[in-house]
């Protein structure tokens, strides 16, 4: 058993934490966000194809999300485990949602994919203009007839889906329960479902602040499950079944 | 059809079509909270409530202060009544 961290290391290791990334994470972001405007609006320029366009918006916030986690490091460590390699795109992905650090931690995942975002990201100007043009789903402000479309064409092309079906951050090492347009889509294109595990990122930050606190974290992708497995379940069951499987694995895998 | 049969046929309802272990049917099971359905669960449910009891609900504004299956129990009974009625 490790030993325990005394109580003024860990503050110290809190304060340096937070002075640190709220100093360099605002200029990264800054200077991040200037020269991809920059280079994505010459590409659009030259390129004119809004399809290609999106594609590198969304490999781009792929390579901020991993930026900004690294404006944590060494005392926010982040480990990728992936447990289905060979799986081919496009899936819909489904995530448990501990913190508000999940959106970045997609970028682990390096497939192509659009995010379905609750009503809050959209609140924020900025945010919205990113999500708008990497073509994320605001799927609270739209009936899901036409989440189901938006979705499904986006599978066509190529393009993969992350879901967090718990609507809103758990918090605690508990799931919330699964709402289950994700699955829906899923079952609808039949196409593959990969569980997302998040586990060590609860405090990153705590839910009601801003503050991180120092840890690891640890990304596991889990092996797809594919139409064939889940053929014949209702979607309420498949909700089910999947949000079971991701809480035993994060029973089982403490971080 | 009495209440208890259509207590129990309500509860075959979630048991059959939600594949909910009997032991979690429960009067006071908070349908959204306890049972796990969501916004798109309750269409499906609607759909089978219709099709089991011969109703139309759909519409009725009454569905939308639903939250336990007691409420859910008292409602078709309700209908029932009014069918009865009418």
């Amino acid at each position: 058993m490790p030993a325990r961290e005394s109580p003024v290391i860990s503050s110290i290791k809190f304060v340096w934490l937070n002075v640190w990334f709220w100093t360099v994470a605002p200029i990264f972001s800054l200077l991040f966000f200037l020269t991809s405007l920059v280079y994505i609006w010459l590409y659009h320029l030259i390129v004119r194809d809004q399809r290609k366009t999106s594609r590198l918006v969304r490999g781009t916030l792929n390579y901020y999300g991993l930026g900004i986690l690294k404006c944590g490091w060494p005392l926010i460590r982040v480990r990728f485990v992936d447990y289905g390699p060979a799986d081919q795109p496009p899936f819909v992905f489904v995530s448990n949602h501990p913190s508000s650090s999940d959106g970045f931690l997609m970028a682990y995942v390096w497939f192509e994919a659009v995010q379905m975002l609750n009503i809050w990201p959209n609140k924020v100007p900025i945010m919205r203009f990113i999500a708008r043009q990497a073509g994320y789903i605001s799927v609270r402000e739209m009936p899901f007839e036409q989440f189901l479309a938006i979705g499904s064409k986006l599978l066509s092309e190529g393009c993969s889906v992350i879901a967090f079906p718990e609507g809103t951050r758990s918090g605690n090492k508990e799931m919330g329960p699964f709402h289950g347009s994700a699955f829906r889509l899923a079952q609808h294109n039949k196409v593959k479902i990969i569980p997302l595990v998040l586990a060590g990122n609860r405090k990153m930050p705590p839910r009601g602040s801003a503050l991180l606190h120092p840890g690891r974290v640890v990304v596991s992708k889990l092996p797809a499950i594919t139409p064939e497995e889940y053929a014949g379940m209702t979607s309420f069951r498949l909700k089910n079944v999947v949000r079971d499987l991701m809480q035993q694995h994060l029973a089982s895998h403490p971080v | 059809m009495t209440d208890p049969e259509l207590i129990e046929a309500v509860n075959s309802v979630f048991a059959d079509s939600f594949e909910i272990p009997p032991e979690k049917i429960k009067p006071e099971s908070q349908i959204f909270v306890d049972l796990g359905l969501d916004s798109l669960d309750v269409v499906d449910l609607v759909a089978a409530i219709q099709k089991k009891f011969n109703v139309q609900v759909r519409d009725d504004q009454r569905v939308r202060s639903i939250r336990t299956l007691s409420d859910l129990y008292n409602y078709l009974i309700l209908i029932r009544a009014e069918q009865n009625k009418g």
